[in-house]
């Protein structure tokens, strides 16, 4: 399997190099790092480090997009440096080996599919998995570009010891298709590097740690190529050798990590490490490359925060209700653009399909200099799906049909209705947001029934009738069926109804809701039998 | 063009009698015996458009409708129904009252508002196509045909009971639609003429529809 042996800090070469060998290199620049947490634990309290390595963390980045049967291969670099960081199983049977140029790559494979590598992709993937593995321990720690460090000497009790423990890690991971290799040892660094240069080490004692951990080659450590040369150049091959080194010689030949690295592994000096933590909102801002207007042109960088906004929520399993599109223009109010869910999603394909129909609709009032992605309330989804507990199929089917007509239609267009105690014909109901998921018992007692048959179809206002002879016509003469039925409601308040209803039938044979006003007299017709 | 009813009942019994792809055909009975008999498979066709022509609205489509509406909202012990009866654009307020009258509980209405003709058309596909709704029934005049064929596949997608309300002033137009009646309203109750209809020509119906 490939191995990388490069940690983000040793990817910029360092600058002013003197050619001196036993010159102490120039520092690499370090990540700005915040600072560091140690476990909440007692110094003297054991600790257990499992190393979780995703050799093919990359390629999986990768993976939602493409299945490639053809070679691929995924480089860093520019221009004729580029070099192989990793590459897939058709690539691998081709002899394609991580570090080789990407030029001789192509010579072992002619139909090379070529990947730059993206470390950000790479970062998300890690974190998505870091969110994961929170399950197994409350303290995981991202060891970039490939690593997870899990402290699980509290999980071993909780999960029937380290063997089933790692079991169970092992078929969730292959479950999901992602490839592994671990290693457990008392200390972080060790665990890091066996999961390197041995995977499959289990040491869960102290005392059992230094010989095994000695046998490692220095290219375990992942320290810059200048440092590995170096020692090679002075006859060191293993960890047990460098240790052998006196200490001075050590922090003088090589660079500050080599010592520290080192006393951390085989557990001479406190390691603090970094608690992976999840932020509760998601906000990010895109520039465009150009004053953009049409929803066209507009998408892909849409579908880019989305597909962000999705990492950043699956790393945490939530999902969201409500999203704002922001769009800012040149010397104009910016505007924005509300995307709402009945059921909280977290996929960037659930958000794109409502913002492709509300794209359809919404009208931006200027070109787009730039574009923001805000979400707020996060909630928890169980599990991996996007759905709600005891959510059937159909069900689903209802929260996503309503939310793709309120999208392109607008939240008001969408209504259901309910019923309302209420002697007054036009407020015997009331619209309400439809509620996606049906009512499992009736909440109350049912509203009663009119004792008099109601029409099917209801007017929105009332509409006045014509009198013929002193009688009501609507389109002709209306025969009268039945009625009066008298309702007298609402004077306390203050829309007095008194009123006589009655079933006409016109002469082209439509049954119809009239009444007439007591007092005033004025027929009405109020609704159409349907 | 009188016709005569018994011998019109014969002709679909006699349709039924060599109808071997009536099984094919998804319907729900439509709670009138003699239109049902007149009907290829017995009832309303699923997963398909069914065209209503009225010469005004309220001459009896919703009662007409109204058996098959509740048998198409009726839980059973293996299925728990369809959630949704959707509106598309009516032209008046289904009553809340008159359905729970009718046996049909007002959550299930869904209603949906667009003066926009595009926009009745996409919500109306949009509803047939989820499978989330038991029908669903839309108000629309003038319709390009290739839209009415393109609502037909998402009526067939999702298995529904699709309906198209229409201006009676349509009759004349080509349809994609696979049954198309047009509404009369008699003193007696409600005359069906079924324009098209699979396996027969145009036939007269008479429905007795009482308040």
């Amino acid at each position: 399997m490939a191995v990388r042996a490069h940690r983000p800090a040793a990817a910029t070469p360092a600058a002013g190099s003197t050619g001196d060998l036993f010159a102490p290199p120039a520092k690499p620049a370090a990540p700005a790092s915040p600072p560091r947490e140690l476990p909440r634990r007692e110094p003297a309290r054991r600790q257990l480090w499992l190393a979780l390595r995703f050799p093919e963390l990359a390629l999986r980045a990768l993976a939602r997009r493409r299945s490639a049967p053809a070679p691929l291969v995924i480089v860093a670099g520019e221009g004729a440096q580029r070099r192989v960081v990793t590459g897939n199983a058709a690539a691998a049977a081709a002899g394609i080996r991580a570090g080789l140029a990407l030029a001789a790559a192509h010579v072992l494979a002619a139909e090379l599919e070529v990947v730059t590598y993206d470390p950000l992709a790479e970062q998300r993937e890690l974190e998505a998995l870091a969110r994961w593995a929170l399950s197994f321990t409350s303290f995981v720690s991202l060891e970039p570009p490939t690593q997870l460090l899990l402290e699980v000497q509290g999980s071993l009790a909780l999960f029937g010891g380290a063997a089933a423990l790692i079991a169970r890690i092992e078929t969730e991971l292959s479950a999901a298709g992602q490839v592994l290799a671990f290693a457990l040892a008392p200390t972080a660094r060790a665990a890091s590097w066996f999961s390197v240069a041995a995977p499959g080490t289990v040491i869960d004692s102290a005392a059992a740690l230094a010989g095994p951990l000695g046998r490692l080659p220095l290219a375990a450590t992942g320290w810059s190529e200048r440092t590995l040369e170096d020692a090679t150049r002075l006859g060191l091959s293993t960890l047990a050798e460098l240790k052998r080194l006196p200490r001075d010689g050590l922090a003088r030949r090589f660079e500050p990590c080599v010592l520290r690295e080192l006393d951390e592994a085989y557990a001479a000096r406190a390691a603090p490490r970094r608690r992976h933590v999840v932020p509760e909102r998601f906000l990010e801002r895109l520039e465009l490359p150009a004053e953009l207007s049409g929803s066209a042109e507009l998408a892909p960088y849409c579908t880019l925060l989305l597909e962000r906004m999705q990492g950043f929520l699956r790393a945490r399993a939530a999902g969201v209700t409500r999203i704002a599109f922001l769009f800012r223009h040149r010397e104009r109010k910016s505007s924005c653009v509300v995307l709402g869910r009945a059921l909280p999603a977290s996929g960037s394909g659930e958000w794109q399909a409502l913002l492709r129909e509300r794209l359809q609709s919404v009208v931006l009032p200027a070109p787009v200099l730039a574009l923001g992605l805000r979400t707020s309330g996060a909630v928890a989804l169980s599990g991996a799906s996007a759905a709600l507990p005891g959510l059937d199929r159909r069900e689903t089917e209802a929260f996503a049909l309503l939310d793709r007509l309120r999208a392109r239609l607008g939240e008001a267009a969408v209504s259901g209705l309910s019923l309302v105690p209420e002697h007054r014909p036009e407020a015997a109901y009331r619209a309400v947001r439809p509620e996606p998921r049906p009512p499992t018992t009736a909440t109350g007692e049912p509203a009663p029934l009119p004792p008099a048959p109601r029409p099917l179809w209801l007017l929105a206002n009332p509409e006045p009738l014509g009198l013929r002879d002193g009688r009501p016509s609507y389109d002709g003469r209306l025969t009268l069926e039945s009625g009066p039925e008298r309702i007298e409601s609402g004077w306390w308040n203050g829309t007095p109804v008194a009123r006589d209803y009655y079933i006409a039938l016109t002469r082209r044979g439509a049954r119809l809701w009239i009444f007439r006003e007591r007092g005033a007299g004025r027929w009405f017709v109020h609704g159409v039998f349907g | 063009m009188d016709v005569n009813l018994d011998a019109l009942l014969q002709g679909a019994a006699l349709w039924r009698a060599r109808g071997s792809q009536r099984a094919s055909i998804a319907v729900v009975p439509s709670g009138w015996p003699r239109l049902d008999a007149s009907l290829p498979g017995g009832g309303w066709p699923l997963g398909t458009l069914v065209e209503l022509l009225l010469p005004a609205a309220g001459v009896g489509e919703l009662r007409l409708l109204l058996p098959a509406l509740r048998t198409l909202l009726e839980p059973s012990v293996t299925d728990p129904g369809r959630r949704w009866l959707a509106w598309i654009a009516p032209p008046h307020l289904p009553y809340p009252p008159a359905f729970a009258q009718s046996g049909i509980r007002c959550e299930q209405l869904l209603l949906v508002a667009s003066e926009r003709p595009a926009e009745r058309l996409w919500a109306c596909e949009q509803a047939l196509r989820s499978g989330s709704c038991a029908a669903v029934l839309t108000w629309l005049d003038s319709v390009d045909d290739r839209w009415l064929r393109r609502l037909k596949l998402a009526a067939e997608a999702g298995a529904t009971l699709a309906v198209l309300v229409r201006p009676l002033a349509r009759r004349e137009e080509t349809s994609a639609a696979s049954l198309r009646i047009a509404l009369e309203p008699t003193a007696a109750g409600l005359d069906l003429w079924l324009l098209k209809s699979r396996g027969r020509g145009p036939t007269r119906i008479r429905a007795a529809l009482t308040v």
